[in-house]
């Protein structure tokens, strides 16, 4: 990776809260209804390509674990809105030969207005 | 509902197949060969296909607002993944109430799976805050 990558902000991307995908996470965990909090990774999973297919930051993907993660909610997701989502690399660390990125995720709605705000630390491995 | 510090949650386990781990690819996006390629999981040093760390942080919430039930309103969570969850692995997650302000009340939470007779722990120390109806 590339430290020089971290500050970087990438284009919105909108995101919809998609029913039938929504359906199909909570049949997954076995919920029956709502929103389920950590559906929020499949907003981040739409804008990720952008990240990962950055030249600048150069990070390979294939190397990748997901360290930990962090989502703090203004109000719940609701299905069939639409969101958009802007990604932003918040930090680049390097010990030894492995990599630590930190991707922060803001969800906004229609009016501009922060519904969540998702924070990923991953890990790429030595190769 | 009444709540204490000191109450543990109901512990919430599940078989983790692979099925399940591809299906929660598809809905997840993240499709990474890791969680759904034997081969290519081994190639970088796994025994096998892992389930996704999201997977098993979904498990953990749920365990949450399955007890919470519909009227909470989880605020925040957070997990760092520290062991990996293997397929066929039977993966338990639960919490303790660690602090209640007002409406507020803060679980901490963790993942645990037995392996080779000694327990894992996928998610050790993680935390869900929420809002939901409290009564005294």
């Amino acid at each position: 990776m590339n430290p020089a990558a971290e500050g970087t902000v990438y284009a919105d991307v909108p995101f919809t809260v998609d029913p039938a995908r929504v359906a199909a996470f909570r049949r997954v965990l076995g919920v029956a209804e709502g929103v389920p909090p950590t559906f929020v990774t499949s907003a981040e999973f739409t804008v990720f390509p952008h990240v990962i297919q950055d030249p600048n930051l150069a990070l390979d993907f294939s190397r990748v674990l997901h360290g930990s993660q962090e989502y703090t909610y203004e109000r719940p997701l609701r299905e069939g809105e639409t969101l958009s989502v802007r990604a932003r690399i918040d930090s680049i660390r390097q010990k030894g030969d492995t990599g630590f990125l930190i991707v922060v995720m803001e969800l906004r709605d229609g009016q501009g207005q922060l519904v969540c705000t998702a924070r990923s630390q991953m890990v790429e491995r030595a190769p | 509902m009444t709540i204490s510090v000191g109450e543990e949650l109901p512990e919430l386990r599940r078989v983790v197949t692979a099925a399940d781990v591809a299906a929660y690819a598809e809905a997840g996006g993240d499709r990474n060969p890791l969680h759904l390629d034997d081969a290519f999981a081994r190639s970088v040093g796994f025994d096998g296909v892992i389930a996704h760390g999201m997977f098993t942080m979904a498990q953990m919430v749920t365990a949450v607002t399955k007890w919470a039930g519909e009227d909470a309103f989880i605020q925040r969570v957070t997990a760092q993944f520290r062991a990996p969850v293997f397929m066929g692995e039977e993966i338990r997650a639960g919490g303790t109430v660690r602090a209640v302000d007002g409406d507020t009340v803060t679980v901490d939470t963790w993942v645990a799976v037995e392996r080779r007779r000694s327990t894992e722990w996928p998610i050790k120390k993680g935390q869900v805050v929420l809002r939901m109806p409290v009564r005294r």
